[in-house]
């Protein structure tokens, strides 16, 4: 089954390959630009990172009747579970009001998680985090430049990471997931994961003799099962999340699963259709067969 | 498996590793030391969002300031800390500490005074005031008897200690902003007549607190002794008197405000009154009534009473709280997508390869990898909801890699002969070395950082990938290699 699913892709050139995962990504930036000319931040800031309150709470009240309750509040929207969870946030507020908050939700959901987090404190923590994404995005190049010591295979590894990223970023735009301490870790992640199935494949191309299509399709075949191994357990954390609202996990896992079929993607029609290209055309070392 | 295939696969040393692996991390999770008692997380550390419990993080109002001058340094911080009317203390030659929150803007034509330029500004104070406030803070605390606190120091890159995060097992968000959150300005004021009141004396007359005891011993009625100066007693006892308080208790309550919310109230005893009357009180009893609730009361009362005022200001920077309950959820939660997913991957896998000789060893191995990660994790970080889901990542990637090795050594279908065998693996290991070494990367600034919730995730997801390279994978390549060539 795999064999087949992977020729609908392979049979066409190369440069058609990529051509898809180009597009994507072209429209990524051009939806990240739109949400940072309206809103001021490449991708909405979730709590942590723009300061607020968060607070789970499990109960049989309707969104409504939340809304009434917590109407002297800077309520900014309810979130409904399965399984009785909702996932309430609310604005930046003083310490006053929070104290006054927490008080009236243990009165009357004494069995709730907050999370508050200041402005000053979320403007700390998103430096942090850029910089963590920065060095993270850093050091995986410089691995991969070592691992590989070629241009061309390396910019490709690298280049799928970065638009694996760009995409899922405007995906989360999209879908209205906000950038959290959660989702940038997840993110973070992406950045191992995108590698991975990456270096299979060029590892697989570069380094093993044989036909060029046979070592395709044996990377696919062992590539697709990898990434499927990874998503089915992070597809059992989102699903068991959402059910016990466990708001950070879900929002990791959703990351993670956006992100990893993104990487697919990029991994067998970018990466591959550059690579094929690659050897096709000569550049690569001697001892590897077009 | 045959007990002929078993023999030699049990003297090879990436297997011995892997039991011996195992056999450690049981033990560290339930034996070192003995934890049956704790239930199915042993020695494992729970964070706040599993077991319960508030997270406070505070943020100083000082800075550090680094500055060149070439006059005098001594008249600098003497003049500093007149002009900005604050401790201002030097901490090395050419940093100096200010207690109290002012910008860089602020501050730059006041050292401008004294021949001085700012070189760096950072917001937070230096490692010995840090220390200093991690101790009351943890003294408060203790006096509660909280079963299990935190009082963490989180510095910036520039070396300024900035926040400092409380956490607190089992306490719920009110009373940890309560112990925590309020410190400063306590008052004893008398009722007058209806709800006037009048100052007696400020906490400073307070000279010393005793632990909460029952009043008289064995009544079960919980109080706080005390002691206050003789100004106090002398302010004490003027006000009762010129109140009415010693005549007729009942009416005249005596009030504690801190920071202006009344903490305690209650009518001077009669006994107090009578006392009164004759002469000066030094020695009081907060009485806080009977029974388990009191004894609490009293145990945030005295806290309040020694007032526990930090050096510095702070701020709340963030704060949250799990209640138990919610806690116990999440853990079983947790406990069920651990469970779901590896059944997951297992039936992914098992759709790839259908041969259950293959499909168990690659569970076992997952299952035994998950088991020597929190046996040495425990060691290094706590397990919370964000090092859960990297736990289950982690999962999601060493089957990812099994994969890798089972499919290297089953190129072309062939079972190959030792020889290439182990120069399959070898390469099969070269792609999991790489890969691991970008995970391990792309997790690294997480790991150091101070990053509030994130670190457990960082370290859980690199300790995994560690424990899989060193480990697993290896023991996995001789095991998948007896399966196959049997």
């Amino acid at each position: 089954m795999a064999f087949d699913l992977y020729d609908l892709v392979n049979k066409y050139p190369p440069k058609q390959m990529m051509a898809v995962p180009l597009v994507l990504t072209l429209l990524g930036i051009i939806i990240i630009g739109a949400n940072f000319m309206i809103s001021g931040v490449p991708i909405n800031l979730g709590i942590d990172f723009a300061g607020g309150t968060a607070v789970t709470v499990m109960s049989d009240d309707t969104p409504d009747q939340m809304e009434a309750y917590f109407a002297a509040y800077p309520l900014i929207s309810i979130g409904e579970g399965l399984n009785r969870g909702n996932y309430i946030r609310f604005g930046p507020m003083s310490d006053e009001e929070f104290r006054s908050l927490s008080r009236d939700i243990s009165a009357r959901y004494p069995d709730a998680k907050i999370d508050q987090i200041g402005e000053s404190f979320g403007q700390t923590l998103q430096q942090q985090a850029l910089l963590a994404l920065l060095f993270s995005f850093i050091g995986m190049a410089i691995i991969v430049f070592i691992a590989f010591r070629t241009a061309i295979p390396s910019i490709a590894v690298v280049f799928a990471a970065l638009t694996d990223i760009l995409i899922t970023a405007a995906i989360m735009d999209v879908i209205g997931l906000p950038l959290s301490l959660g989702t940038t870790a997840a993110l973070l992640m992406l950045i191992g994961y995108s590698v991975d199935s990456d270096i299979l494949l060029t590892t697989r191309i570069l380094k093993r003799q044989g036909k060029l299509e046979e070592k395709l399709k044996n990377a696919f075949r062992t590539g697709f099962i990898m990434t499927t191994t990874t998503l089915s357990a992070v597809l059992a954390l989102l699903f068991v999340s959402w059910i016990g609202g466990i708001e950070i996990i879900m929002q990791i896992a959703a990351v993670l699963l956006i992100g990893l079929l993104i990487d697919l993607m990029n991994t067998w029609m970018f990466n591959a259709g550059l690579l094929k290209w690659y050897v096709q055309s000569g550049r690569s070392a001697k001892g590897v067969k077009r | 498996m045959t007990k002929d295939d078993t023999h030699p696969l049990m003297r090879d040393w990436r297997i011995l590793v892997l039991i011996a692996a195992l056999i450690l991390s049981a033990a560290s999770i339930y034996l070192l030391p003995p934890a049956f008692d704790k239930g199915i997380q042993g020695n494992v550390q729970l964070g706040l969002d599993l077991e319960g419990g508030s997270w406070i993080q505070l943020e100083y109002k000082a800075e550090l300031v680094t500055f060149e001058t070439t006059g005098s340094i001594e008249e600098l911080v003497q003049g500093l800390s007149e002009d900005l009317d604050t401790e201002v203390t030097l901490i090395e030659a050419n940093v100096v500490e200010i207690r109290k929150h002012f910008t860089q803007e602020e501050l730059e034509p006041v050292f401008a005074g004294y021949g001085a330029t700012i070189t760096n500004y950072e917001i937070g104070v230096g490692p010995e005031t840090a220390e200093t406030v991690k101790r009351i803070l943890e003294e408060k605390i203790n006096r509660l008897g909280t079963r299990d606190a935190k009082v963490n120091t989180l510095t910036t890159f520039g070396g300024a200690s900035r926040y400092i995060r409380i956490e607190l097992a089992g306490v719920d968000m009110i009373t940890a902003q309560e112990i925590v959150g309020q410190q400063g300005k306590f008052d004893i004021r008398i009722q007058t007549t209806g709800n006037e009141t009048e100052h007696v004396l400020y906490g400073d007359a307070i000279t010393s607190v005793g632990n909460p005891a029952q009043h008289p011993i064995g009544s079960g009625n919980w109080g706080v002794p005390f002691t206050i100066n003789d100004e106090g007693a002398q302010a004490l006892r003027e006000a009762a008197i010129r109140t009415g308080a010693t005549d007729r208790p009942t009416d005249h309550e005596l009030m504690m405000l801190l920071d202006d919310e009344i903490v305690y109230s209650a009518p001077l005893s009669a006994d107090l009154a009578s006392r009164l009357k004759v002469e000066e009180v030094r020695n009081l009893v907060a009485s806080t009534g009977v029974g388990e609730n009191a004894l609490n009361r009293a145990m945030i009362l005295e806290i309040h009473l020694r007032a526990g005022a930090l050096p510095v200001d702070v701020t709340i920077a963030g704060s949250g709280s799990v209640s138990a309950a919610l806690g116990e959820h999440f853990k079983t939660m947790s406990i069920i997508a651990g469970i779901i997913a590896l059944l997951t991957v297992g039936l992914v896998v098992y759709y790839r390869y259908r041969e259950p000789s293959i499909v168990i060893p690659m569970l076992l191995i997952n299952t035994s990898e998950i088991i020597i990660l929190l046996g040495i994790a425990r060691y290094f970080t706590q397990l919370d909801l964000a090092a859960i889901a990297g736990l289950i990542a982690v999962l999601g990637t060493s089957i990812d890699q099994l994969v890798v090795i089972t499919d290297e050594v089953l190129h072309e279908g062939k079972v190959p002969s030792p020889n290439v065998y182990l120069k399959r693996l070898a390469r099969a290991l070269g792609i999991i070395i790489v890969a691991a070494s970008t995970m391990i990367i792309a997790m690294l600034p997480l790991a150091v950082m101070d990053l509030s919730s994130l670190r457990g995730f960082a370290i859980i997801t690199i300790l995994g990938v560690l424990i899989g390279v060193v480990i697993t994978r290896p023991a996995y390549g001789k095991i998948i290699m007896a399966i196959l060539s049997r």
